[in-house]
């Protein structure tokens, strides 16, 4: 009997979201997902030698992602859409790959009206045609509920981990959780993953003061969510005893939030409308954190991300208003960790200061 | 007592170029007196390029200098919103920030600011934008319909007559170059201005690859590229596709650092064969010295491609 055609799908590398990716893509669309390699400095290197020099940095990441997806034997690459220029990638990334020589199959989301339901069931034929509806479903929630675990697990390790009485355990605690999120197979395992992380993070003593320096992150949707592209920032701050807070991630701007109406409320003698697709979202944080007394703030972008330099006027007037430092900062493919160490350094000690002092 | 006209700040610089008939008329319609800049000289360049951030393109920091040229100057300076036109039919994020952008960059000079939203994908369309608009400056409803309806007419009329002036032009003899460029690069004169009149002096034909029929061309961009979401980048693909076999070159104008040029320039370098394309890409540096070899160069290369040389 002849084996149906399996699809080895694989979709690039993206902050910690992947294990969800590779949940859905197994356990919902009953197809191989192929996990591309950990991104590196080679992902980098191919990234920028075959994109245009002026486009924004997390294409050339997502390029190079794509063809170490490619090297490790992918046969379909999956492309989103999107608001700003994300939503052209797709087109642009696979006649790249395919000037190159590359053979695959491109599912590309901007070809489709993602804005009518029935063009997703048209996309998940394409990836299976016999998928089965109803675990589908089931699966393809399943697969949601683990982004909102890892979001509220990441959330908790980065306002905590500087303060771990014993050093790493923090740490531990969290590569045990998402090796559980990497390896789940199941409903179950999700749920026990998630229940044992909550269980261990907070089972370790904190030696934390009562008001620690707590530092807020905006910024572009991948560089500010992705640890290696922003080469750690939130690890190299937190490790210098700070709380990390920041909202932006999957679960709030798509899951929780729609159209996110009630955050302009509190923002509208800075930013009347929509001035890309995460401002509204990044100006209310902003602003929450002033509000809440926090220390200060970091603005993470790519370099040539529009949507973001246009946001730093008003973080400017914030900065102003309610007297809390701004750390501005741009990553490219070639920002070094030297360099980023120093101008971290540099923001804790005047944070530091200013607490003492005010 | 006779009360004072009101005067409305027009920018000469982005949407300025695409609009302007639409807003003279509306505004003069309405009974307003209309104050544009003076074109872009040094001097707005380095205004605009102190007020913005470092790593804007430089049709914002050009734009940035206008609004600064123009503060003080009006009751009103007009920063309209335009984000989309439907689906595949988005502007630039910029456009969509500029209002509140102008606002925090501008904040403390006490200029009153007045905008307009375009963005169909939620509903507001045009029509219903400038009823809005004209509403807020104390004009009733039907005055302000027919001022839309008067202004929109001139706009495309306007746009129509530069057209067919443009299709006069390819049956003329000679070496002709297609620009494919923004109209705010392309006719500025600190952008693409220099450009043109380089080309025509040394005897090559400028064309414009966006003064076509813009549905049409619009229709015609998805030979190039089926998904791109760009409204003037696929007027601009469009006008490509039509012309492309009528002209001896394609020169790829952009002003540093152009977010969907960048993207879509790089996807026709690599998708429109059979005929010479020159990526030039504009930045704030003064002298036309270094643009000029290179526009020569490339006249050369098709001179020489077609044995006159």
């Amino acid at each position: 009997m002849a084996e149906p055609k399996m699809r080895n799908i694989s979709f690039p590398r993206y902050a910690e979201y992947n294990c969800a990716f590779k949940y859905i893509v197994e356990q919902a669309l009953g197809a191989r997902y192929v996990m591309p390699p950990a991104l590196t400095k080679r992902t980098m290197e191919l990234g920028t030698k075959y994109s245009p020099d002026s486009v924004c940095t997390p294409f050339k990441t997502v390029l190079g992602s794509m063809i170490e997806s490619l090297e490790a034997g992918a046969d379909t690459l999956l492309m989103t859409h999107g608001l700003c220029r994300l939503g052209y990638y797709g087109e642009l990334l696979e006649q790249i790959l395919r000037d190159l020589g590359y053979q695959f199959d491109f599912i590309n989301l901007s070809d489709y009206d993602m804005d009518k339901k029935k063009e997703y069931i048209r996309i998940v034929r394409r990836i299976n045609p016999k998928v089965n509806p109803a675990r589908f479903l089931a699966q393809f929630m399943e697969g949601l509920r683990m982004v909102e675990y890892l979001d509220e697990i990441a959330a908790e390790y980065y306002r905590n981990c500087g303060f771990d009485a014993t050093k790493g355990s923090y740490k531990r605690a969290y590569q045990d959780f998402l090796t559980a999120m990497y390896t789940a197979q199941g409903r179950n395992d999700v749920e026990t993953g998630y229940r044992e992380a909550k269980r261990a993070l907070q089972a370790i003593p904190l030696d934390k003061p009562a008001r620690p320096l707590r530092v807020g992150v905006v910024g572009e949707f991948y560089t500010a969510m992705d640890a290696f592209s922003n080469l750690e920032l939130e690890q190299k701050l937190a490790d210098m005893r700070v709380e990390i807070h920041r909202w932006m991630n999957v679960t709030n701007q798509f899951l929780h939030y729609g159209g996110q109406k009630n955050m302009r409320v509190k923002i509208k003698d800075l930013s009347a409308y929509d001035m890309g697709p995460t401002s509204t979202a990044n100006i209310w944080y902003a602003r929450e954190c002033a509000e809440r007394g926090f220390d200060g703030l970091v603005h993470i972008k790519s370099a040539a991300c529009t949507p973001e330099i246009d946001v730093m006027p008003v973080l400017q007037n914030i900065s102003a208003d309610y007297k809390i430092p701004v750390l501005y900062l741009t990553y490219d493919a070639q920002t070094s960790d030297v360099g980023l160490m120093t101008r971290l350094e540099a923001f804790y000690d005047m944070i530091d200061m200013r607490k003492k002092v005010l | 007592m006779e009360t004072h006209m009101m005067t409305i700040g027009l920018p000469r610089a982005m949407l300025y170029y695409r609009c302007r008939a639409l807003w003279h008329t509306f505004f003069e319609e309405l009974g307003a007196e209309v104050v544009v800049s003076s074109p872009t000289d040094r001097e707005i360049l380095d205004q605009g390029t102190a007020l913005a951030i470092d790593e804007s393109c430089l049709s914002l920091k050009i734009y940035l200098g206008h609004v600064r040229a123009l503060v003080g100057r009006c009751d009103y300076i007009l920063v309209p919103r335009v984000s989309s036109f439907g689906r595949h039919r988005n502007m630039c994020t910029r456009f969509e920030a500029l209002p509140d952008l102008v606002r925090n960059v501008f904040r403390d000079s006490g200029q009153q600011f007045l905008s307009y939203e375009v963005d169909e994908l939620f509903k507001k369309d045009e029509p219903g934008a400038f009823l809005e608009l004209g509403r807020s400056l104390g004009h009733p409803a039907k005055a302000v319909k027919r001022a839309y309806k008067q202004a929109k007419k001139a706009e495309l009329a306007h746009h129509k007559a530069r057209v067919q002036k443009q299709e006069l032009l390819f049956k003329r003899e000679g070496i002709k170059v297609l620009i494919a460029a923004h109209s705010y690069v392309a006719e500025d004169p600190y952008m693409g201005r220099s450009v043109t009149d380089y080309l025509k002096q040394v005897g090559v034909i400028p064309l414009r690859a966006d003064l076509v029929d813009r549905e049409a061309a619009s229709k015609r961009s998805r030979e190039l590229s089926p998904t791109c979401k760009w409204e003037i980048s696929r007027e601009i693909l469009g006008g490509i596709a039509m012309h492309q076999g009528d002209v001896d070159g394609i020169i790829l104008l952009s002003a540093f650092p152009c977010g969907p040029d960048a993207m879509v320039n790089e996807l026709i370098t690599r998708r429109v064969k059979g005929v010479p394309i020159l990526n030039l890409v504009l930045d704030s540096q003064s002298g036309t010295a270094g643009v000029e070899t290179r526009l020569e160069s490339f006249i050369d290369i098709i001179r020489f491609k077609e044995g006159k040389l």
